[in-house]
């Protein structure tokens, strides 16, 4: 893969990851889902992509680099927060709403570094476009 | 960083540069499993041509559905620019070579 196209891949799963945090935070306040139970909050778990090629061969050292792709969504597995509101109507039977366990400076932390490495990634990617527009001069007259 | 002995020995090694090497043997019969210069041309033409579609797909997605993240857009398009541009490079030395043979004193 072309160092474009590996920055490429890293921009597409920032973007993905950035979707993951603002559903998260979009959701802070969702007591009940379709399925009765409180939101729970989304990671999204991001590895190196293997070519699979050379994963048979088992030669992972000297493979080349291929970029990054979504491994997968995790959902966070805490104890909702439980808020004592017997007029809500989604209240138990103690009067207490279940709210999802999430972790605000958290999300927002990982949104401000998601940013920055996006921004990073398309820093690369413009310098890698710089050398190819550079590298097809070569010779012009 | 270390490099790993097996990238070293992947590396081909270079030919020295002469005319034997840059000119086929023959000018009729093609070295089998290497592809015509102009069958070459024509692969290349065909993949700027499969960029350049391809971004005008991706523009055309994206401007019905936006769910498209943009970056894949406006790369789909770079690429297509970068490699029209590489091609214009192409058949500019093209030209000038076939100036330089049709001005050829015989």
């Amino acid at each position: 893969m072309n160092p474009m196209e590996i920055s490429r891949t890293a921009l597409d799963v920032e973007w993905r990851r950035l979707e993951i945090i603002a559903q998260n935070l979009a959701n802070a306040n969702t007591s009940r889902t379709a399925s009765g139970e409180p939101y729970r909050p989304l990671t999204l778990v991001s590895g190196p992509r293997t070519n699979f090629a050379a994963f048979l061969d088992g030669n992972r050292a000297g493979a080349r680099p291929s970029g990054v792709g979504v491994v997968g969504i995790n959902a966070s597995t805490a104890a909702p927060r439980r808020a004592y509101e017997p007029g809500h109507p989604h209240a138990d039977a103690a009067g207490y709403v279940s709210y999802p366990a999430l972790d605000h400076a958290g999300e927002m932390t990982r949104m401000v570094s998601t940013a920055r490495i996006y921004e990073a990634n398309l820093v690369a990617m413009n310098i890698a476009r710089q050398m190819y527009s550079r590298a097809i001069e070569i010779g012009r007259r | 960083m270390a490099v790993p002995p097996s990238a070293i020995g992947a590396i081909a090694p270079t030919q020295p540069l002469s005319l034997s090497n840059l000119l086929p043997a023959t000018t009729s019969a093609q070295p089998a499993g290497h592809a015509s210069f102009a069958q070459m041309l024509l692969d290349g033409i065909a993949s700027v041509n499969h960029r350049v579609a391809n971004a005008d797909a991706m523009v055309r997605a994206f401007t019905v559905d936006d769910s498209i993240p943009l970056h894949q857009v406006t790369f789909a398009l770079e690429e297509a620019r970068l490699s029209m541009e590489l091609m214009m490079q192409v058949r500019a030395r093209l030209v000038e070579s076939y100036q330089r043979m049709m001005e050829m004193q015989l």
